[in-house]
């Protein structure tokens, strides 16, 4: 199984989010996780949608599929390699007042990750990294009691110098699609 | 809408009388309707009244001298009617219908019209935008039912939006692939004032939708180079040729190449079926030759057609030998099932026109021949048989005489079955957007509506619907719109009392076992004559041709019910998910 992040430029609608995730149920195909908002420009919404597939020509085809529809724009399809991606995540965890304390400094030093909130007897941990970082920082805090736990979608740009919203039609171009 | 999404518009503005003689009042909705589809040169709408849609049915009656409209009795009807008169006619077919059951009944329609690449406008009615998501009388999701089988779809809350939408929907409808687009027409935009005056832009772009019709030079180039190397090159061409009007074009290039060539089913009377060039139509019940070549070529120039599994049986073995050159509007098909060597994304005609000057003039001669020596093997063992003329009548000899008195130029407009198959293959089509079948979604019930569709579209031609027993049951009532419109179709129902097709595979691959497809029938003529339409019955070989005569001469509309064979099975047969190496004759 490889992972894909599928970007997807979309006109800012109403169902436009059904309209594209119908293509992957009809294709049978899961989505690990999915982030859209609007974009630098207005009226355009972004799409970063993970997958993993085991075959990229069924990919090929989903992402010409999804370029199909009328509102869509654009549509890229990127390996892990091709872009930098990040996925933030929130941790909330115990602290009661007799428990072991949390320490911040290998917290903020080992693990890039910052404490958001204190409450009473439990502190909101963010952290933004790769899920792998995500998932090392879960095990080791794990033990202090994980109340709640929660992850974004992946966010991603490519390794590209140019931004992909240059190759959105800004006028008529030509009906065009990348993988 | 966002700034950033508006079209590119053509300078060409309506100011419509309607608004002149209201003075200050603007249109409403549902009268801004009505200008849209006067705008796009609608002259005719199929459909069906009801609650949510009212408005705009009071409106159309303001304009019954301009638009005629006609009144089906189910919205299946309405939906292969408008099918089969934008397939007969080249224009966008249209629905008007209520919400709930209304937009529900059209769904087999639009799933059929989005995988045959029919072009529909359908309006269908929706509750008032304020009990949207409430469950409210006759409100069905029609955006959320209708996306996985549309081109496009749109609701409609307010009447301002409705020029700008319904210019949009015309353009995506007939544009790059065809296909239905839907519009959810709520109750209160009908109604409600517009606030500004009307004017309709006629859409020819759009940033996010634009396909490309003039191909790409390179690719041109390339896909020519292949043909000019080519020592056993093959034409499958599809629907897409009769889409894009590309009939002349295509006779042109098979005429300079002198490349032999064959049908998809719904590719069917592009070509005149006898041209020298033609060897016939290609799938699962296509022909021997056509079949069998496409293991034995060695250039495969498919124009305007998608590689369906009823055209390849398994895609995998399908002509591996050969490299494919694929001429198609729409990117997502490319590669989708068969890799092409040289794709060619673009409109086939302007393809065809492009490709003309470049490739060599030819002698195919002897690779034509191989084809014809396969006919022979086709024509001993299948079609003798068909048409011995022995025992009781067999659907083929039916449409073989059809064919010959009507001298190949009526419009035949089928259903889905064994009937279906044999039209194609004794049918000999002369004139192009003769051929009217649910192809892809090979939805039952399609060809009584299609065909007064059709007559409607076509209104000089001889339409003829050639209908099973089974298929003709299931829009039966359609016969009361044909009768109320006066619309001189011609039927033949082709009688075996059997859902023959089911038949057939239930007795070659179940083992004989007739699991539920003997029908006991109802007397269709007195049915017939109950709706106001006249008809016999034939079941003597002797009465066939006066009963053929009987009802091509007949000014209004006619049943004619044959007595068929009871259990005929059509062959050749590809079975399902075989090589077409493996297809059988009998």
């Amino acid at each position: 199984m490889t992972t894909y992040t599928i970007c997807v430029f979309t006109e800012n609608t109403i169902g436009l989010l059904n309209k594209i995730t119908i293509i992957f149920t009809r294709r049978r195909i899961n989505i690990e996780s999915l982030t859209v908002s609007e974009t630098e420009r207005k009226g355009i919404s972004r799409f970063t949608i993970v997958i993993k597939h085991e075959k990229r020509e069924e990919v090929e085809k989903l992402v010409r599929q999804i370029r199909k529809i009328i509102e869509v724009l654009a549509v890229f399809g990127y390996l892990n390699e091709d872009i930098v991606y990040n996925e933030i995540a929130l941790y909330k965890i115990s602290t009661p007042l007799n428990g072991k304390s949390v320490d911040v400094e290998t917290i903020n030093k080992v693990y890039k990750a910052w404490v958001v909130y204190w409450g009473l007897d439990y502190v909101v941990i963010e952290k933004t990294g790769t899920e792998t970082e995500i998932f090392d920082f879960f095990r080791y805090i794990k033990p202090h009691g994980i109340i709640e736990f929660v992850r974004s979608g992946r966010v991603a740009v490519g390794k590209t110098p140019q931004g992909l919203i240059e190759y959105l039609p800004e006028e008529i171009t030509e009906w065009e699609y990348y993988l | 809408m966002g700034n950033l999404l508006e079209i590119e518009l053509k300078q060409e503005t309506f100011v419509t009388p309607a608004q002149e003689k209201e003075g200050q009042t603007f249109l409403s909705g549902a009268q801004a309707m009505m200008e849209c589809l006067l705008a796009e040169n609608v002259d005719t709408i199929f459909g069906y009244p009801g609650g949510a849609i009212m408005p705009t049915y009071d409106a159309l009656y303001d304009y019954i001298d301009r638009i005629n409209h006609i009144l089906v009795r189910h919205e299946q009807g309405a939906g292969h009617a408008a099918q089969g008169f934008a397939r007969v006619s080249g224009r966008t077919g249209i629905c008007l219908v209520t919400s709930g059951p209304g937009g529900t009944n059209l769904i087999t329609p639009i799933a059929d019209a989005i995988i045959d690449c029919t072009p529909l406008v359908c309006i269908v009615g929706q509750v008032k935008s304020n009990l949207l998501g409430t469950d409210a009388f006759q409100e069905t999701d029609m955006i959320g039912v209708t996306t996985p089988v549309c081109k496009w779809n749109y609701q409609i809350t307010d009447p301002n939006e409705v020029p700008e939408i319904m210019a949009k929907a015309f353009f995506i409808a007939k544009s790059g692939k065809p296909g239905p687009v839907v519009i959810d027409f709520a109750r209160d935009a009908q109604a409600a004032k517009m606030t500004k005056p009307f004017v309709y832009k006629k859409v020819e772009k759009m940033v996010s939708y634009n396909p490309r019709v003039v191909p790409k030079q390179e690719q041109i180039e390339k896909a020519a180079e292949l043909i000019n190397k080519a020592k056993r090159p093959y034409i499958l061409f599809g629907h897409g040729v009769l889409i894009a009007d590309a009939v002349q074009e295509l006779l042109d290039f098979v005429e300079k190449t002198d490349i032999p060539c064959a049908s998809t089913l719904l590719g069917l009377s592009a070509m005149p079926n006898n041209h020298p060039n033609y060897m016939g139509w290609l799938g699962m019940h296509g022909m021997y030759a056509p079949n069998v070549m496409t293991d034995e070529c060695d250039v495969l120039i498919a124009v305007g057609m998608r590689f369906d599994d009823r055209v390849t049986g398994d895609s995998t073995k399908f002509a591996p030998q050969a490299r494919i050159i694929h001429i198609e509007i729409d990117p997502s098909e490319v590669d989708k099932i068969k890799k092409a060597e040289a794709p060619v994304i673009g409109d086939a005609k302007e393809a065809l026109k492009m490709l003309m000057p470049l490739v060599k003039k030819g002698d195919f001669t002897g690779w034509k021949n191989e084809f014809r020596k396969l006919d022979v093997k086709e024509y001993d063992k299948v079609t003798l048989r068909d048409l011995s003329q022995e025992g009781k009548i067999k659907m083929a000899e039916v449409v073989a005489l059809l064919s010959d008195k009507t001298n190949g130029e009526a419009c035949i407009v089928v259903d889905v079955g064994q009937h279906q198959m044999v039209t194609a293959r004794y049918y000999q089509f002369k004139k192009a957007n003769s051929f009217i079948a649910s192809g892809g979604l090979g939805t039952m019930g399609f060809a009584i509506p299609a065909s007064f569709g059709a007559k409607v579209g076509a209104p000089d031609r001889e339409v003829v619907g050639i209908i099973g027993d089974g298929c003709f049951q299931m829009t039966i009532q359609e016969l009361g719109t044909i009768a109320q419109s006066g619309l001189a179709v011609k039927m033949i129902i082709l009688n075996n009392n059997f859902l023959g097709m089911v038949r057939q595979w239930q007795q070659l691959f179940y083992d004989n076992r007739y699991s539920f497809v003997e029908l006991q029938n109802p007397d269709f003529i007195t049915i017939a004559r109950g709706f106001g339409i006249d008809g016999h019955t034939c079941s003597q070989r002797e009465t066939l041709s006066d009963s053929l005569d009987k009802m091509l001469e007949s000014k209004k509309a006619y049943l004619l019910e044959v007595i068929v064979e009871k259990e005929e099975n059509v062959f050749p047969m590809v079975p399902a998910g075989t090589s077409v190496s493996e297809i059988r004759l009998e």
